[in-house]
């Protein structure tokens, strides 16, 4: 228990030096994990808990691997933590200057605060100022680009960073500079395009100062591979594991994040953040259920909240809720309409509903908002194929591409995007990223074998390839078996297809679908049994097919009779001869 | 807006804007300028708004030195007025004032208004047009806009005046000066050789008609590529400075502190120009090849990409760049990224774009470009594959010219696929040429596919494209016999030859293509590359050249800058036109015109040089220098290798190694170094990809030589070993020409066999193959070694030998090499030796010249072998004669070449670069 009491005293000393130097994104994460860690129940009353009320419905019902919540924060592999000791404030009494730039800051007038403590040393002033400076020259940035939209062609940048870097870079020369120096300095660096140091000082802080999450939050965007991140020197903090499984989830290691998210939960049960986290690794692992469950509940906690909830709108939309997902829209809507993700939800809506046009609108509301919002890229390409303006879906695709490489869903689409147009060689180029991004997703191996199939390229081995590593994968809509029994049958290969149909026939028993693909199972199946011979066999399946109306019902009396004929004369033979 | 964005107004815009308005000063000012100054400037700044050199506007500095050169002693005053203009804007409403001032510039439409002695802009002009766009960008402008513009023009004027200024010009000039030096005097020796051959040549012949348009050309070759050479090197150098990225992660901070300095004032040039500068770029990669600087464009390329993300031509640029520096990958995936951003319009959909990239509209020009990507890096399948893919899309789409390409491409693919030269470098797995292009049938599909592509061409009114139709047309014709397409039924004709007419025809009508561009307007992108260079050629220090006139480079490059740059025919149609004269000289290499093979390589390197592209430059140096090796000798080849080595250092280094093997090879063979031929040999044939039907040319370049190599040994049956194996390897691939020289190979290896009935049928079928091709000089060799053949049958076959040996004399002494004069020499005199008839005394004087010829060019060619056997019969003849003093002179000759023969090795010694030496410094 004495740990979980440690989190909760480190993490209220955080929050105050955290809010001390404005960096509030960072204070409000640290608070939400300062309620989220689970009350001893013996000394709080129902009061306090307030918050966390409605317990975990979801562990009841989903959860199977349970963390004892009795040992929590022992690390998993028994390494102990280092217990980083809280930082000392240098001076006691703030300086009356400093109080108030720390109000301008408040009230968002960064020049004037920085202004104010224009002649201060004492280090809390020094970062605040620096970081003033850093917030005024974003916030000109942000101006001058829609300023110069339609003007010059050039990218605004920030002009503060020379000077802040500068600075900086003296300071951490001298040795006196703090972990939140350390924290500017990587960010100015990472916008100057300097990774490499960027890193390197975002870890020396962390390492100083872990409770910082956006410290570490800037530099996981900078672990673009696995070996990056393996390559971090990390003192063994609690921090590392929010860190570690954001990164691992970033990095498509879901398996890995689900693990150590699962594991944090057990100290952090009531945590909203980490709940939305699960919910997106679950929604990575195609778990709708699961993610709509733990997004009902968030929003019982939380309702006001709109992080992540354009995955929520996602999940809504591949299950065609339409009301939830209008209620969910119009409850963003309502908390705050001018964020990316509100706009997001709109446009799922109206995607839901069929109205392309008025989807695009607010997906390009919501890039205006955020350029780099790589779903809305991927999802209006999915709009424009709707709408069948392909050049368009393949200029939207293209750039969530170079947004992040990584995106599977956006080379997917210009695969798709490009078949469309006839391109089917063209397209499999595409269609290859895709797969080797995500490689045990059947549908995108049914759609490259599907590729392949075409009448322009004709390349069955190719296809049949394909569509077997889709049915290796688990592939839920059952196409794959099917294709593979038809394109065998196509080659002349009846063992193959016959092995096929077979297990495609198992397949459907198993999930009492009852279809056409049945029928032609079973007609192909009968056929193949008697031309080789096992009679026996024939006649089960044709019995099956009998149950059927229709022409195939003719099919299969046609077979018997066949059957009956094939091993009906010999014996018809001996019945003549016989006395 | 739209215009708005593609001409924004910037500081180097308004400084142009107050030059012009001192250009054309309002009604009251005083005229201040004579009138040559006055047109000097006017012609300065349309250049500037015109040129793409550089992506980037210039900054202050950069303008007034410019303007100090141009106009002298005025230029002070001009920079003085400029800069006190430019800042005493201090508040938005100054440069408000100033571009209603801006309105005085131009005059009116009515011509009454305009007083005496007053310039005034035409506001239809080129200039008048820049100043409307200034004034009307400027109109546009928000409030926030033309804050940036003051803040912007601060800045503009603050890095001019800074102290840092004259120090970096200083040094960016030297820089610019040594290099542009170093490079002239690498390429002064070659092109003076060259040039000296063309005026001898020329002379020779007699042409003096042609002969005035070589002294045109020449020096423009010569210039151009200085030229060229010299600003690639400075815009390199101007950027390696300013950007600092080339030194990537080393001192980091200092130099991103630099960058960022830099980047917040760096406008892109207007999108016609940037077009241009575009242009060009693509131009220097595809002609330089992998010689061009990858990592200094790249940097710029990524500018570019930064300051302005909707240009999507960058990435055409990024993948040209990848395609040959064999970046695979990257190539594949900048060309798809170009194609999917830019559905084809390549960002430049702002202006108009011109006729040119109408086919650049729709993705099946993506596929298009898709094939000749995979082609060039030896995919043939896929390339086929995708291929094939747009030839579909285009006709969906119905884009007839997109389809005349594709087929075109197609051609080139199928027509490579069969001698597979330049495929198969990276070694790919593929090799399906042994699959698809072996078959006759494969080249009757061929054929009906070219004349298909060239239909449709015409149709289409492609000119460029039926050229190169044309050209591919003359190299089918050239390399294979046309069967009738129906070869069945009675009335089929049974003509199996190749025709010479079609094939000058094919290419004579490919050379219309320059008088149709010659007689069409200047395009505007030329006009650009005009301003480029005048540009460029200020920036040399003017007054220096006019006055060192005994420095002759530098003055008549200046010179022949001027006349030698307005020529309106783009680089691409030049590059055509040059390689159907290398086409023409490979025709006349095969029908055995030597001295026509040879002018038109010379005409070749002296006119389309500069336009030509690297590995086709290297190509005909290596043809010239072949000939100079057949008919002067090795140490002229050499000399003349050396050069050429020089000149392209690792560019294009297969074909100049190639020739040096060959020359190496050859020489060793004459003087007997068995062994090192042996093993120059083998190294050209581990040149050759290892897949099958991959570089054909080259392995049975190396396997005939193998055969030689063995025959020269007297290993025969190894030798006709190698041989047979060789002709199926040539039938199995439909090789027929090489098929020809094959066999008079067999024939060859038969004589020396002393095996001469065997020989004969050889001969005979080597010769008839080499007239249904018209091989006119292989054809004249097949008959002289058909009468070595029969002389060695017995002497009473003398008389016909002889007769058949006349028969070829006119085609060997006109346009055989050496060896082949001097074997047919020596052949003859052995036959007039023993004839029966023959009386030494009377006689004497035909066979003892004939001698004296044959032993000469043996000489020349250190074939000691040969050039003993000369000698031998020499000293026989003058015995019978009883010319004592002669026949000693003649047997010591003799003496002294078997000597040589003897020991090969004590030969090389004497040399001054030992051969052992050469292949270490070519490893």
């Amino acid at each position: 228990m004495s740990s979980k009491e440690n989190c909760r005293n480190e993490l209220r000393t955080a929050i105050r030096q955290l809010s001390d130097r404005c960096l509030h994104p960072a204070a409000k994460w640290a608070a939400e994990q300062l309620v989220g860690i689970e009350q001893d129940p013996a000394k709080f009353t129902p009061a306090n808990t307030r918050f966390q009320r409605g317990s975990s419905s979801i562990r009841r019902r989903f959860r199977t691997n349970e963390i004892a919540s009795a040992t929590p924060l022992t690390p998993l592999a028994g390494v102990s933590y280092v217990s980083t000791p809280v930082m000392e404030e240098d001076e006691a009494v703030d300086n009356d200057f400093y109080l108030l730039g720390k109000t301008y800051f408040d009230c968002r007038e960064y020049r004037r605060a920085a202004h104010a403590l224009r002649d201060q040393t004492a280090k809390k002033s020094v970062f605040l100022r620096n970081y003033a400076l850093f917030l005024a020259g974003e916030k000109r940035k942000e101006e001058e680009s829609i300023e110069l939209t339609g003007l010059g062609n050039s990218e605004p940048t920030n002009c503060e960073l020379i000077t802040i870097e500068r600075e900086l870079s003296t300071l951490r020369k001298n040795g006196t500079i703090d972990p939140f120096g350390l924290y500017l300095y990587g960010l100015v660096l990472k916008e100057k395009g300097n990774q490499n140091l960027a890193r390197m000082v975002l870890v020396e802080s962390v390492n100083c100062y872990p409770w910082n999450w956006s410290a570490w939050s800037e530099l996981q965007a900078l672990c673009s591979t696995p070996e990056i991140l393996n390559g971090l020197n990390l003192s063994n903090h609690w921090m590392k594991d929010f860190f570690l499984a954001s990164a691992y989830q970033e990095l498509k290691m879901h398996n890995e994040s689900l693990v150590k998210y699962e594991y944090l939960q057990g100290t952090f049960s009531f945590s909203n953040y980490v709940q939305a986290q699960i919910a997106q690794v679950q929604y990575s692992l195609r778990e709708f259920e699961l993610v709509e469950v733990i997004f009902e509940e968030l929003l019982r906690n939380d309702p006001y909240r709109v992080e992540d909830m354009d995955m929520y709108s996602n999940v809504l939309y591949a299950k065609e809720c339409f009301s939830a997902l209008s209620y969910l829209a119009h409850r963003v809507f309502m908390t705050d309409k001018y964020r990316p993700e509100s706009c997001c939800i709109i446009a799922n809506y109206y995607s839901l509903k069929g109205q392309h046009e008025k989807a695009v609108t607010y997906f390009r509301r919501a890039l205006k908002l955020n350029k780099n919002y790589l779903t809305a890229w991927t999802l209006m390409g999915h709009e424009y194929v709707e709408m069948k303006n392909t050049p368009a879906a393949v200029d939207a695709y293209r750039r969530a591409v170079d947004i992040n490489p990584r995106d599977y869903r956006a080379w997917y689409g210009l695969g798709q995007a490009y078949e469309v147009m006839g391109m089917p060689f063209y397209a499999l180029h595409y269609f290859k990223k895709s797969v080797f991004l995500q490689a045990n997703d059947a549908r995108l191996w049914i759609a490259m074998a599907q590729c392949y199939e075409t009448e322009q390229l004709q390349m069955l081995e190719e296809a049949i390839k394909c569509y077997k590593r889709a049915a290796s994968c688990g592939d839920k809509e059952a196409i794959a078996l099917q294709q593979l029994a038809k394109l065998h049958r196509e080659l002349g290969r009846f063992e193959e297809a016959a092995f096929y149909y077979k297990k495609d026939l198992e397949r459907m028993e198993a999930e009492e679908r009852e279809a056409q693909n049945m029928v032609e199972a079973l007609s192909f199946l009968a056929e193949h049994c008697r031309e080789m011979k096992r009679y026996e066999e024939a006649e089960v399946y044709c019995a099956r097919l009998m149950d059927y109306g229709g022409p195939e019902k003719e099919t299969a009396k046609n077979i018997l009779r066949g059957i009956r004929g094939d091993t009906s004369l010999p014996s018809m033979d001996v019945d003549h001869f016989r006395p | 807006m739209a215009t708005a964005a593609a001409f924004g107004v910037t500081p180097h815009k308004v400084s142009v804007c107050v030059l012009l308005q001192m250009y054309a000063p309002p009604a009251q000012a005083e005229p201040l300028f004579s009138v040559s100054q006055h047109n000097h400037l006017g012609l300065y700044l349309l250049a500037l708004t015109k040129s793409h050199g550089d992506f980037l506007e210039p900054k202050l500095a950069d303008l007034l030195t410019q303007l100090k050169e141009i106009s002298g002693s005025l230029g002070d005053w001009l920079i003085e007025h400029l800069t006190s203009r430019l800042s005493s804007l201090s508040s938005p409403d100054d440069l408000a004032a100033l571009f209603s001032e801006f309105r005085g510039i131009l005059g009116g439409t009515e011509p009454a208004v305009i007083e005496d002695n007053q310039v005034v802009l035409d506001p239809n002009s080129y200039l008048g047009m820049f100043v409307r766009r200034c004034i009307l960008a400027f109109n546009l402008l928000s409030f926030e806009g033309v804050c940036h513009l003051l803040t912007n023009i601060g800045n503009y004027c603050k890095e001019a005046l800074s102290s840092c200024l004259p120090y970096e010009l200083h040094g960016l000039d030297d820089s610019v000066n040594d290099l542009e030096s170093s490079s002239t005097y690498e390429n002064m020796d070659l092109e003076n050789i060259v040039f000296q051959k063309v005026t001898e040549e020329m002379e020779a012949n007699k042409q003096p008609s042609q002969r005035n348009s070589f002294h045109l050309h020449t020096p423009k070759a010569l210039s151009g590529l200085v030229q060229d050479i010299e600003i690639l090197a400075g815009s390199i150098s101007n950027r390696a400075g300013k950007s600092g990225e080339t030194c990537s992660s080393l001192d980091t901070s200092a130099s991103g502190a630099r960058h960022a300095d830099t980047s917040g004032d760096m406008f892109l040039r207007t999108t016609s120009q940037l077009q241009g500068f575009f242009m060009e770029q693509a131009d220097a990669i595809e002609k330089d090849g992998c010689s061009f600087p990858l990592n200094g464009f790249e940097v710029i390329l990524n500018r570019i990409k930064k300051l302005a993300p909707e240009l999507h031509r960058v990435h055409f640029l990024h993948y040209l760049t990848c395609l040959y520096h064999d970046d695979y990958f990257g190539a594949l995936e900048n060309l798809r990224r170009f194609f999917d951003y830019s559905v084809g319009i390549g960002g430049f959909d702002i202006t108009p774009v011109p006729s040119r990239s109408k086919g650049f509209e729709r993705y099946e020009t993506g596929l298009l470009c898709l094939g000749m990507l995979q082609f060039h890096f030896g995919h043939p399948k896929q390339a086929l594959e995708v291929l094939t893919e747009a030839v579909r899309v285009s006709q969906q789409q119905s884009n007839d010219s997109c389809l005349a390409y594709t087929l075109a491409t197609i051609c080139t693919l199928s027509s490579e696929m069969g001698s597979s030269s330049t495929s198969g470098m990276l070694g790919t797995s593929y090799s399906p040429t042994a699959t698809i292009g072996t078959s006759l049938y494969f080249k009757q599909q061929l054929f009906v596919l070219l004349r298909e592509a060239l239909k449709r061409a015409e149709s289409l009114k492609l000119k460029r494209l039926v050229a190169s139709n044309r050209l591919a047309m003359a190299k089918f014709d050239l390399m294979n016999v046309q069967r009738p397409l129906l070869s069945f039924g009675p009335k089929a004709s049974m003509k199996l030859r190749t025709c010479p007419v079609t094939v000058c025809k094919e290419l004579r009508s490919c050379l219309h293509l320059v008088s149709e561009y010659g007689s069409e307007s200047p395009t505007m992108t030329i006009e650009g590359a005009f301003s480029t260079a005048w540009l460029n050629n200020l920036r040399r220090p003017m007054g220096a050249s006019v006055l060192s006139l005994d420095n002759g480079v530098g003055e008549g490059s200046n010179a022949f800058q001027f006349c030698a740059q307005p020529s309106s025919i783009p680089r691409s149609v030049l590059q055509l036109v040059g390689s159907s004269y290398l086409v023409r000289a490979t025709a006349w290499e095969i029908y055995g015109s030597a001295s026509l093979a040879r002018v038109n390589s010379l005409v070749f390197a002296t006119c389309y040089l500069d336009a030509s592209s690297s590995s086709d430059a290297a190509l005909v140096h290596a043809k010239l220098i072949q000939h100079l090796a057949t008919f002067q000798g090795y140490k002229d080849a050499f000399s003349a290798l050396k050069v050429a080595e020089q000149k392209f250092l690792s560019i294009s280094r297969p074909v100049i190694l190639l020739l040096k093997l060959q020359l190496l090879h050859e020489r060793a063979l004459h003087r007997g170094n068995l062994k090192l031929a042996l093993q120059l040999c083998n190294e050209l044939g581990v040149l050759a990809s290892p897949f099958n039907g991959v570089d054909n040319q080259l392995k049975i370049e190396a396997s005939m030589r193998h055969a030689r190599t063995l025959l020269a040994a007297k290993q025969y049956r190894q030798a006709s070993e190698v041989a047979q194996s060789l002709f199926c390897l040539c039938y199995q691939f439909n090789l027929q020409v090489e098929n020809a020289s094959v066999l008079l190979l067999l024939a060859e290896i038969h004589k020396k066999s002393g095996n001469a009935v065997l020989g004969l049928p050889y001969a005979l079928a080597s010769l008839s193959f080499c007239q249904s091709f018209n091989l006119d000089l292989l054809e004249a060799s097949a008959k002289v070694t058909l009468a070595e053949l029969w002389l060695s049958l017995g002497t009473n076959h003398a008389k016909r030998a002889l007769t058949l040996l006349h028969g070829a004399f006119p085609m060997v002494l006109g346009h055989g090499g050496l060896e082949l004069r001097a074997r047919a020499r020596l052949i003859e005199a052995q036959c007039y030796l023993c004839e029966p008839n023959y009386s030494a005394v009377e006689d004497s004087e035909i066979v003892l010249d004939a001698l004296k010829q044959a032993s000469d060019e043996f000489q020349v060619l250190e074939y000691h072998e040969m050039a003993a056997e000369a000698f031998y019969l020499m000293a026989m003849v003058y015995n019978k004669l009883g010319r004592l003093e002669e026949r000693e002179e003649a047997s010591d000759s003799f003496k002294k070449h078997i000597l040589a023969l003897e020991n090969p090795q004590e030969e090389e010694e004497e040399e001054d670069e030992p051969v052992s030496e050469m292949l270490v410094e070519k490893n």
